[in-house]
């Protein structure tokens, strides 16, 4: 039996054990347009039940970070020991912003650079994710 | 509608004791009945606004006053429990059901960074994204990126708060820092400081609450009146807070403190302008700032201009946290806003010492904080 399932129910799409297409999870309501993060059968803005799967695209842009700079409380999954990151909300073409690790050093994060989505495999087979800096070989 | 009004305001000081909720709490309730004028047993409704102590804490801290068999109600809204739990009061009084009422915030929180499971989701935990002073961070860093804002100016607001906290016998921390120091401060997420933010502590602050009618027949000392108290959540992606895993980039609904204040000056027939002081959100400095902007004190992008003119200093134009905000007093979270109030009340009665606005008639008080709560109660000599 296979280990890897996603950090969370519905808020990855793809083959979790390949690695191939995977990707986040997201819904759109046909009602009001909008477009939110992980399966969702209920539309946070309007109420309406009309609201189709979504995958979300995988290149974004930093539209706001931090440097956390201390280890976060409860059951951190991250660098042990503790090193800081950077944390981003990433804008997506889809119409919304995600939070998520930035898996470079911080000190090269800047507001408006270009990122895409990777899974990170953890030791113990959960599948979570980050966002990387686009180079010419990843962004397409 | 008749007028409601604060006959009696009484605090426990903010900080760390080595004493339970029920003895900090029942210190501020007697506080507050003592300063009223009013017995116990004169009382017909009390509200706890508490978040981390457990469930009928209200009537366990409140049955130290004496034998009662009137309702007591613990009241829940994260950081703007205090304003949810005044707002209750209010409504109690004008429905006539009740003419005099207790209004109690109490907390007894644990060290460091709040435990996380309270409001994030496992997920969000495991991937690092539990810890509250990063959202603040986020919209510090956009701040700057959009208008300019710089830290220095974010640092300026924690100077001034930390310097009237030298003032304030009941703030945990009443010390003055220079600029130097908290720059030099350790970051704690980018760009803010050690110096910069709040720590959970314990605390307690209460208020009697009564009809105008009722402080008029007992000839009560100095009564407040509560010109609107709202209570809201934030609009559908209007505020990107913790536990937020996600925000629209397409939506544009007005943010919380906005929505919120912009009720209350309504239902008080008042605006910025006409409020003299104001005790308000520095859970981290940078959200003092932003606050600013949106309680309509300057235009959006403006607020670090104002602490630069020293707007908000104790003789400047409108004075914000007088009492040196949670900065220096600590955030227990359910007591916050009523400490606040507990402030407010003193500035308007001209009683606040060293640190009275000069014929303060207005003040406003706000909390912000998860799930987008917030609340602003105006209150007026
Ligand atoms: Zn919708």
């Amino acid at each position: 039996m296979s280990g890897r399932r996603p950090v969370r129910d519905g808020l990855l799409v793809g083959n979790l054990e390949t690695g191939e297409a995977v990707g986040l999870a997201g819904a759109r309501c046909r009602a009001c347009g909008e477009a939110t993060l992980g399966r969702n059968l209920l539309c946070p803005n309007c109420g309406s039940e009309d609201v189709e799967p979504l995958a979300l695209s995988a290149k974004g842009k930093v539209w706001t970070y931090t440097v956390v700079r201390y280890p976060p409380p409860g059951d951190y999954k991250g660098a042990d020991p503790f090193r800081p990151f950077a944390l981003g909300l990433v804008e997506l073409p889809d119409g919304l912003r995600v939070l998520a690790p930035l898996a470079c050093a911080p000190e090269e994060v800047r507001i408006g650079m270009d990122v895409v989505f990777q899974p990170r495999v953890r030791p113990d087979g959960v599948v979570q994710f980050e966002y990387a800096l686009a180079s010419e070989g990843t962004a397409q | 509608m008749s007028d409601v009004v604060i006959i009696g305001a009484g605090i426990h000081p903010f900080g760390r004791f080595d004493k339970s909720a029920e003895e900090i709490g029942s210190f501020a309730a007697r506080a507050a009945l003592q300063d009223a004028g009013v017995a116990w047993a004169d009382v017909q409704a009390s509200y706890l606004s508490r978040m981390y102590l457990p469930a009928t804490s209200g009537a366990r801290i409140l049955r130290r006053l004496g034998g009662t068999d009137m309702p007591i109600v613990d009241v829940e809204a994260a950081c703007a429990s205090g304003g949810a739990a005044l707002h209750q009061a209010l409504l109690a009084i004008r429905s006539g059901e009740c003419e005099v009422v207790m209004v109690l915030g109490a907390e007894k929180m644990p060290r460091g960074f709040m435990d996380p499971r309270m409001i994030y989701a496992d997920w969000q935990i495991e991937m690092g994204m539990s810890l509250n002073p990063a959202y603040w961070s986020m919209r510090a860093m956009r701040h700057m990126y959009e208008f300019g804002t710089t830290e220095l100016q974010i640092a300026k607001i924690a100077h001034k708060n930390h310097n009237n906290s030298v003032h304030n016998p009941n703030a945990m921390y009443q010390k003055a820092f220079s600029l130097e120091e908290i720059l030099n401060s350790p970051l704690v997420c980018d760009p803010i400081r050690r110096l910069e933010i709040c720590a959970p502590d314990d605390g307690a602050a209460a208020v009697v609450v009564a009809s105008a009618d009722f402080a008029r027949r007992i000839g009560a000392r100095k009564p407040i009146r509560i010109a609107a108290c709202v209570h809201t959540i934030a609009r559908y992606s209007a505020d990107f807070r913790c536990p937020a895993d996600s925000m629209s980039a397409t939506a544009h609904n007005d943010g919380p403190t906005e929505v919120t204040a912009a009720k209350a000056y309504e239902r008080a027939g008042l605006g910025a302008s006409d409020v003299n002081c104001f005790e308000v959100q520095d859970t981290d400095a940078f959200c003092e700032l932003e606050i600013y902007e949106e309680l309509q004190l300057c235009p959006l992008g403006e607020g670090g201009r104002l602490i630069d003119e020293g707007v908000t200093e104790i003789g400047g134009k409108h004075p914000v946290n007088m009492s040196g905000g949670l900065i220096s007093k600590g955030e227990p979270v359910g007591a916050s806003h009523l400490g606040q109030v507990v402030e407010l009340v003193a500035q308007l009665r001209g009683e606040a010492g060293p640190r009275q606005v000069e014929g303060a008639k207005v003040g406003l008080g706000h909390v912000l904080g998860a799930g987008g709560n917030c609340a602003v109660t105006i209150l007026q000599r």
